[in-house]
């Protein structure tokens, strides 16, 4: 039914949990970072790096496990910051990145240390 | 409440870190190109969008013989206007109807979600939501009071749903007033709720 990925991927996730946040018809990103990781996800997905199906899965998990901490003290609510928790977790699974590597690439120094 | 905000500026740059850090990565082993987000997201944010619709319209509303085109094969008038990226059947399965003073025109969809995504973008959240699904073919006339659209109840509100088979896209009526724009301008006035026929067009704010 769809002949693009972009237009597949993102149809998956409406009226969804891991539905992204929009407007006007087109996606909404308040910061750079968002966009850029939202663009990561759907690219290596549609590389073939990993099933678009499996990273939302991570998806929810990852946002079913923010819903699921107290209320007093929980963080509030952030859309993309659990979408990145979930394509790092994919990328983890799928071999993609080696556990650590990524913390490594943040502070090598700490890592190192 | 400052050391709340100090707390989320901090998540946000741990965040916006974190992301670059990713995409350094990513590009280093050779599975990123440094391109390859910005043309993903062309497709959403160039290719494919509600900026297409506005534009079919805007064509519709200052050129008659065009809307009558469009309304007699959409997929041929839409393929007029070129559209990049817009081919084949990217442009199929459409089907757009025109408001009137005797006739308001409202799309749903009863099935899967089927949406004119290359006119119109992504749908809204509410657009899967069971009770609008329902309730649309019951009952419009409520439903688009609710949207702030009242309609009277003698004029007709007909009610089409999207299909794998047929996409449907409203034409709004031109807003009065609007003599004196170009058909850019007009278009910046068309939003994706009124082609879809949960808003009207609203007259520009006078000059």
């Amino acid at each position: 039914m769809f002949t693009r990925f972009e237009e597949y991927a993102a149809t998956q996730m409406l009226g969804q949990l891991d539905s992204p946040p929009r407007s006007e018809g087109k996606l909404v990103f308040s910061e750079a970072w968002q966009r850029t990781v939202f663009g990561m996800a759907l690219s290596l997905s549609k590389q073939g790096h990993f099933e678009w199906e499996d990273f939302r899965q991570h998806l929810i998990s990852s946002i079913a496990a923010w819903e699921q901490d107290a209320c007093d003290g929980q963080a509030k609510w952030d859309y993309y910051e659990r979408y990145t928790l979930a394509l790092i977790a994919m990328l983890e699974q799928c071999g993609v990145l080696k556990p650590g590597e990524l913390e490594r690439q943040i502070a090598p120094d700490d890592a190192n240390g | 409440m400052a050391a709340l905000f100090d707390y989320d500026e901090n998540r946000e740059a741990a965040s916006a870190a974190k992301v670059r850090a990713l995409e350094a990565l990513l590009i280093k082993k050779g599975v990123l190109g440094s391109d390859s987000v910005d043309t993903v997201l062309s497709h959403f944010e160039t290719v494919a969008g509600p900026f297409n619709g506005a534009r079919i319209v805007a064509r519709a509303w200052v050129d008659p013989a065009y809307k009558r085109r469009l309304l007699e094969d959409t997929p041929k008038a839409i393929a007029e206007l070129q559209f990049p990226g817009m081919t084949g059947a990217e442009g199929e399965h459409m089907k757009a109807v025109a408001n009137s003073e005797s006739v308001h025109n409202l799309i749903i969809c009863t099935l899967c979600s089927c949406y004119p995504w290359p006119v119109l973008g992504l749908p809204p959240y509410w657009y899967k939501d069971p009770v609008f699904r329902s309730r649309g073919v019951r009952e419009p006339h409520a439903v688009l009071r609710e949207f702030g659209v009242p309609i009277p109840a003698e004029k007709e509100v007909r009610v089409w749903d999207s299909s794998a088979q047929i996409r449907w896209f409203v034409i709004p009526e031109r807003p009065a007033n609007t003599g004196q724009l170009n058909e850019a301008q007009l278009a910046a006035l068309v939003t994706p709720e009124a082609m879809m026929g949960v808003a009207l067009v609203p007259a520009p704010p006078a000059v």
